[in-house]
């Protein structure tokens, strides 16, 4: 998953000059919302700088889509609502247990729980389940590769060719789901805590809900949604009745609004007249360190875990040589792309995070990361690659510090005796844009955060079967036959059995480290930044989705 | 719009020239151009001007000496994590937080760094440099392609003047800033392919193509209008009189008199295209990064303003001083020319 993109130069140029002229024409408004005490329930604004892709769980893919999705579509299994490694845990959701995997470890199992109600009063069906998998289906959702990859008949109904998934078995009476898939996968429990996968009642209309998101079940419900301005996230009446272990019932309202200045977002939480700074955000250096001197009891870097690389097309000259991949490797200054990113990006050479299972131990083959860069020897081994003096475009988005890190990048490739030049283009479109084959793109920012934490996540992203002419992830087309027949073993593994197979997934990760097939340049940390209203200590902030929008509570 | 204007009303030599007759304008033996220039000079105030916009562009010519022999940097190159010496002290170029320094008045950074690392005072004359690379271009395009269409209009009317005039018409009907940023976005990633004439997206001549073509019909119609009256006049009967073709009438009778118009126009375009470049560099439709242009650097610098705002102020005072000083100076060069002629730019 990744950090959803901001809007392109024109609009976000549009929407300052409006914020401006609003910021003229009248007193604030988040003043007056902020903290609002009427009623029985106080409200909490948060401010997020990149509005959600969508707010209907059936398309939304972005993180900031799935901050709200998550405590409002609960699906068969979900995470804890814990920081930290104890977060990642999968438990049950609308289903009364994990799922029992037969031993091929093809056929998942599940109960649904009884008496539960979707946030409009109505009882939950079992047949719900496959209703909302074939609408997200239906919808084109981003991820939707993992239900047609993986489960029975997906495919074919996603072709058209079949009504509806073979593989997908329930029953109304008893509650009891089957779901068949056609290979061992070993994330599929993970695939079913996607946000997209919480139900919605049979019958929801197939078509993008976002402005009026359909009932669900969970502790909060989407309303008010102003596109692109703001929506609101209201206590769920129904979900006393739920009692669902392990997913709180939340103590606050929360008035989400879109404020794509980061400096503006920054500044009205800094004074209190917002009460929270979206996480994926970068904090601006310019008011970081007000931020670290006057507000440090309310501040804190979180880890995530991410991965952050440049992607080298190893199809085509100069990266299919890896002379010329360990010489990119061993001429990043990796200190200094920390810098871009206000020191929030943790210096890095593997391409599985610290957080995530397998992440190596081991030093890094081509030099300490956090130390100097060897530019002499990656300007020697680039002579010896022949590659000298070879074009390379370099791939960026406009989004802060993401082309600030290509413009970097562009400099290290010429100062090593390529031929650098840049192509930036709008957020939106960005990995679309790279994601097509046919534009063979040589070199460029990316970026992948975790969608569930089991290390085939990130392979997804060197995985040759993800090679595809659009919406390729695979930028750098690597195909490599170890890589592969190692994922063919270890995606069957079963989350719930990953630490059997962690030394696995290190050696992996050592091998793709050694082979320079991403120059691999850090982790990022994000900004848990709130307003002096809110109980700073107790807001969770979870290795998935982020803020814990349940666990915000008023002082 | 421009008013259509006719220059010149007699048959002497200041009518062949374009420029109006009176007793205080005509003084025998001086040609009509050597009258501008004593008119110019006479105007101080355009001169001040016009000095400036040249000191400007001979410090951007000279951008790789102050690289090279003073900064030590080139406009593009990242100095990160590199320290420099600041009246004895040690100074990280962009801090761990990442804030870059701030102007340090001397030789290296001597206006600060960016966020990159890069010296702001080499970006600044670089960046000059496309800026006035792209402008003067851009310039020349428009006054070619303009004062073609507007002969060739003007001088043959009817369906050729239809056709023209209805294609300045649609160029015209979009707002130049909109149509720039959409065919800058669009051209940037793409570039400009027609088999012999091949542009790649990061060139300078993309903008420059961009600025020059829709500004085209700012300067055709006018002229145009100007064509169309002076095709009636007695000295163009005349030449047809003698067997002189089409082609020879329009270079060698009209375009002459044309000159002036074209005189005061340039400086104007000129002014005009420089500021349209930042505009599209300033929304990312301009010049291409890492390359700088004045737009682009004031582009970047709006994230730093509360903590490094000469990031915005330096290329921002850059860009005023050089558009005021074409600007004033234009004015003068116009006044010279012709202190009663009516030609204005009008939105």
């Amino acid at each position: 998953m990744r950090k959803g993109s901001k809007w392109s130069s024109i609009v976000v140029f549009a929407l300052l000059l409006s914020v401006l002229l609003a910021a003229c024409g009248s007193s604030s408004s988040s003043s007056t919302s902020s903290g609002s005490s009427s009623g029985a329930t106080k409200t909490v604004t948060n401010l997020m700088g990149t509005a959600p892709d969508y707010l209907d769980p059936g398309l939304g893919y972005t993180t900031q889509a799935a901050e709200p999705d998550w405590i409002s579509y609960t699906g068969l299994v979900t995470y804890a609502h814990a920081k930290g490694a104890p977060g990642t845990k999968l438990i049950p959701g609308v289903a009364e247990s994990l799922p029992q995997i037969s031993a091929d470890g093809k056929t998942y199992t599940f109960t649904l729980r009884k008496g539960l109600v979707y946030s409009n009063g109505k009882p939950v069906k079992a047949s719900d389940f496959a209703y909302t998998i074939q609408r997200s289906m239906k919808l084109n959702w981003g991820g939707k590769s993992f239900f047609t990859g993986n489960i029975v008949g997906a495919e074919a109904f996603d072709g058209g060719k079949a009504k509806s998934i073979s593989g997908i078995e329930s029953d109304d009476t008893s509650g009891k789901i089957t779901i068949h898939l056609v290979a061992p996968y070993g994330a599929f429990a993970n695939v079913l805590a996607f946000p997209s996968a919480g139900l919605v009642p049979t019958g929801t209309a197939v078509s993008n809900l976002s402005n009026k998101p359909p009932p669900g079940v969970g502790p909060y419900m989407i309303t008010n949604v102003v596109p692109n301005q703001s929506f609101s996230a209201v206590k769920n009446p129904y979900w006393a009745k739920e009692e669902i272990p392990g997913i709180p019932a939340g103590h606050v309202n929360i008035n989400a609004k879109i404020v794509t200045n980061t400096q503006a977002e920054a500044e009205q939480v800094l004074t209190n007249s917002a009460d929270v700074f979206d996480w994926a955000d970068t904090l601006p250096s310019s008011i970081l360190q007000q931020v670290q001197s006057q507000a440090s009891e309310r501040y804190a870097k979180e880890p995530t875990v991410s991965t952050f690389y440049f992607f080298l097309n190893t199809k085509n000259k100069p990266f299919s040589s890896q002379k010329v991949r360990e010489a990119v490797a061993y001429a990043l200054d990796r200190r200094a792309l920390s810098r871009l990113d206000s020191g929030f990006l943790a210096p890095a050479c593997f391409f599985l995070p610290v957080g995530m299972i397998g992440h190596p131990t081991g030093s890094c083959p081509f030099g300490d990361p956090s130390g100097a860069p060897n530019l002499t020897k990656a300007k020697k081994l680039i002579t010896e690659s022949g590659m000298a003096g070879t074009s390379v475009t370099v791939w960026g988005e406009t989004r802060e510090p993401r082309r600030e890190y290509v413009d970097y990048f562009a400099s290290v490739l010429n100062s090593i005796g390529l031929k650098a030049n840049e192509k930036i283009i709008a957020d939106a479109t960005y990995f679309s844009t790279i994601g097509n084959l046919k534009l063979n793109p040589q070199a460029g920012f990316a970026d992948w955060n975790q969608d569930f934490p089991n290390p085939s996540d990130f392979y997804l992203l060197l995985d040759a079967k993800s090679i595809q002419s659009t919406n390729n992830q695979n930028f750098g087309q690597v195909n490599d036959p170890h890589i592969q027949s190692e994922l063919a073993e270890l995606n069957k593994v079963p989350s719930t059995k990953l630490e059997s197979v962690a030394s696995r997934w290190q050696a992996l990760d050592e091998y793709v480290a050694k082979k320079a097939y991403t120059a691999v340049y850090g982790y990022e940390d994000d900004p848990k930044f709130m307003s002096n209203r809110i109980n700073f200590g107790s807001a969770i902030f979870h290795p998935v989705y982020g803020n814990d929008w349940t666990s915000w509570q008023l002082k | 719009m421009a008013s259509e204007a006719a220059i010149g009303t007699d048959r002497d030599g200041a009518e062949a020239s374009g420029f109006p007759a009176g007793p205080d304008l005509v003084h025998p033996g001086i040609g009509p151009y050597r009258l501008a220039w004593r008119r110019l000079l006479r105007n101080r105030v355009a001169l001040f001007f016009g000095g400036l916009f040249i000191l400007i562009v001979v410090l951007c010519l000279l951008a790789p000496v102050y690289a090279n022999d003073i900064a030590h940097t080139g406009p593009n190159v990242n100095h990160i994590t590199d320290v420099v010496k600041v009246n004895g002290k040690s100074e990280e170029v962009v801090s761990s937080t990442g804030l870059p320094i701030g102007p340090t008045w001397q030789g290296r950074f001597l206006l600060g760094a960016d966020k990159n690392g890069r010296d702001v005072a080499v970006r600044l004359l670089y960046g000059g440099r496309n800026s006035l690379e792209v402008g003067a271009i851009a310039t020349l395009i428009t006054m070619v392609l303009a004062v073609i269409v507007g002969l060739l209009a003007g001088y043959f009317r009817g369906f050729t003047d239809g056709v023209l005039s209805r294609l300045m018409d649609i160029i015209w009907a979009y707002p130049a800033l909109l149509l720039g940023v959409a065919l800058g976005v669009m051209l940037a990633v793409s570039g400009i392919n027609l088999g012999l004439f091949e542009l790649r997206g990061g060139s300078l001549l993309i903008p420059a193509l961009i600025v020059g073509v829709v500004y085209i019909p700012y300067v055709a119609k006018p002229i145009r209008g100007q064509v169309l009256g002076l095709r009636e006049r007695e000295f163009i009967d005349a030449a047809r009189v003698q067997g002189l073709g089409n082609l020879r009438i329009m270079l060698g009778e009209i375009l002459p008199n044309l000159a002036s118009t074209i005189i005061v126009f340039v400086p104007l375009m000129l002014a005009n295209s420089i500021l349209l470049e930042a505009s599209l560099s300033f929304l990312g439709a301009g010049v291409q990064a890492p390359n700088s242009s004045w737009g682009t650097m004031i582009s970047d610098g709006t994230r730093y303003i509360p903590a490094a705002i000469h990031l915005v102020l330096v290329p921002g005072l850059m860009l005023v001083a050089a558009v005021l000083g074409v600007n004033v100076f234009g004015d003068g060069v116009r006044d010279a020319l012709d202190p009663r002629a009516r030609i204005r730019i009008e939105r």
